[in-house]
């Protein structure tokens, strides 16, 4: 996979949690009810999608044409 | 013992060690050398960098803060884990960059980073001058922090000028003798401490105030419809403002001097890898939001100077918790504090001299660079602290105008990283025009446009100066234009 098509991928996966976080997507998560694992749906919303944000980030990092560079351009 | 005194000891304690680990960790280094001194060599290792990183995010703010907007604004304290865990992330991307063009150029500022791309004079002045008074409203606030905690703890017996003096002049020291170096290795210490003392402490005032995390947010749920809502009826802010604060704090994270050089002191490697675990440090940041929760219903506002002290509040008055605890809290907050601060006193020293000094009087030797940058560490310091202080109503308005500002270094950075055609007077007049927008809607207008964030607003008349402007001019030096946007 080129470096460049690496980005691209990386970008737009991130954007997807990123955008769920924000309005107007942000909408599906707002709402202090049902109450999940003890916290209220929103504040259970915004830990789900920064877990699944690591999660990707490690996933991307697997398949990082670059990940074991050193050095040199 | 008194509980203050315990206090008093666990808290200088603390500074001891934090002072011996700043000062052992800059020894055995070059002394003379500005690479040294501005990025430790280029050679952090992982966990360093983690914490290094982690800790400039883990600040006064958080400590103090972050509890006081879960306290005061409910379910918008949230922007706060939004924005930490995702701030980081185009670093993945933009950090290996920016340290390959660092190193082929010998760079290790934001200003000089825009003055090779760019040219000119202008540019790097501007740069080097909103980073100085952004990076003074920073620290006065980490101070008036630390000074606040010193003096709650202790029950009033170390007063506000003595507390900052102590616990900042420490970092002056082991900053101005240790450079990055120090810093580094600084907050890997206080990086621990202050994770385990949030979590210890957080999950103990949830459990005495209200037996479990599910009872207090069922509680809080019945008695507050709206609070853990956003733009709702009973909610505190709209989603516009929700939504701008978020991606302003995004947007301008990496664009801090301090945070942006880290790029030059490591590989890629390094900078991918603390980038992947860095997510976490907003997970670290839930039961500070936790105490701010727990305190409602509880705490009535009127007793409190402000949402900012119900942390300290709640231990030594609501709760009346043993005076080992004040000490804990008293370290965990000082060590927040005191880790951002030495971040930013080192970036603000290398900014200034970097973009000011050395574009006012060219040919000014390595060695000298280096004597100004020591000697700025101790005058930001001063500066930083009188105004702590001594405050003075005009000079805060300006710097905390400069403090929104650091956002609009964005569309340079990116223009210089990703565009070929990106032109100086383009950069520059984006920057003024940004800057100027953003210090009328935060200080002056008593409302912004549809409720975006001040800085949003200055971002986007930022960015369509650059792109007409650019269209309208052309670039100088077309041979370190393509060489930025090929690099990595």
């Amino acid at each position: 996979m080129s470096k460049k098509k690496f980005t691209t991928i990386y970008c737009l996966s991130l954007l997807i949690p990123l955008l769920l976080l924000l309005f107007p997507l942000f909408s599906l998560g707002n709402r202090s009810t049902p109450m999940v694992i003890g916290l209220p749906f929103s504040v259970f919303w915004v830990i789900l999608w920064i877990i699944i944000a690591f999660l990707i980030v490690l996933a991307l990092y697997r398949i990082d044409p670059d990940k074991d560079e050193t050095e040199g351009n | 013992m008194a509980d203050w005194q315990i206090a008093m000891v666990m808290m200088v304690g603390y500074l001891i060690v934090a002072l011996v680990i700043g000062v052992m960790a800059g020894r055995g280094q070059d002394k003379g050398s500005l690479n040294e001194f501005a990025v430790a060599g280029g050679k952090l290792g992982l966990i360093v960098m983690w914490f290094l990183m982690g800790g400039a995010v883990f600040s006064a703010f958080s400590f103090l803060g972050a509890p006081g907007w879960a306290y005061s604004q409910g379910a918008p304290a949230l922007y706060i884990l939004t924005y930490t865990a995702f701030a980081i992330l185009p670093w993945y991307i933009i950090g290996p960059k920016i340290g390959k063009i660092g190193r082929k150029y010998n760079i290790y500022t934001v200003s000089g980073f825009l003055k090779k791309r760019f040219g000119g004079r202008v540019l790097p002045i501007l740069i080097g001058l909103i980073a100085l008074l952004a990076s003074i409203q920073y620290l006065a606030t980490q101070m008036k922090g630390m000074a606040y905690i010193f003096n709650i703890m202790t029950e009033g017996r170390i007063p506000f000028w003595l507390g900052a003096l102590l616990s900042y002049g420490i970092v002056v020291v082991y900053v101005a003798t240790g450079g990055l170096r120090a810093a580094a290795w600084s907050d890997v210490f206080q990086g621990l401490l202050m994770i385990i003392i949030s979590w210890v402490v957080g999950l103990a005032i949830v459990n005495q105030l209200h037996n479990s995390i599910s009872s207090m947010f069922n509680e809080l749920i019945e008695s507050n419809p709206g609070f853990l809502e956003i733009g709702n009826a009973g909610s505190t802010m709209s989603p516009m403002a929700y939504t701008t604060t978020i991606l302003v704090s995004l947007i301008g994270f990496l664009m801090w001097p301090h945070l942006f050089s880290k790029s030059y002191a490591s590989n890629a490697r390094t900078i991918k890898k603390t980038v992947l675990i860095y997510p976490v440090f907003a997970l670290f940041l839930i039961p500070l939001l936790l105490v701010g929760f727990a305190a409602v219903n509880v705490v009535n506002s009127s007793e409190l100077g402000s949402p900012d002290e119900i942390l300290p509040y709640l231990i030594t008055t609501a709760l009346s918790l043993p005076g080992w605890v004040y000490g804990l809290v008293g370290a965990g907050a000082l060590a927040a504090a005191m880790s951002t601060a030495d971040a930013i006193t080192h970036s603000a020293s290398l900014e200034f001299t970097d973009g000011v000094i050395k574009n006012i009087k060219a040919d000014i030797s390595d060695k000298s660079t280096l004597l100004i940058m020591r000697i700025g560490v101790f005058v930001i310091g001063a500066l930083a602290y009188f105004i702590t202080v001594f405050g003075g109503q005009g000079l805060i308005a300006l710097l905390l105008g400069a403090y929104g500002s650091i956002v609009q270094f964005a569309p340079g950075v990116y223009g210089a990283l990703y565009s070929k055609r990106a032109t100086a007077p383009a950069i520059i007049t984006g920057l003024i025009v940004g800057t100027v927008v953003n210090y009328y809607y935060q200080l002056v207008a008593p409302v912004t446009p549809f409720d975006i964030h001040a800085g949003i607003l200055g971002l986007i008349c930022n960015v369509i100066i650059v792109i007409v402007v650019s269209t309208l001019t052309q670039v100088k030096d077309v041979k370190i234009a393509t060489e930025y946007r090929n690099i990595g």
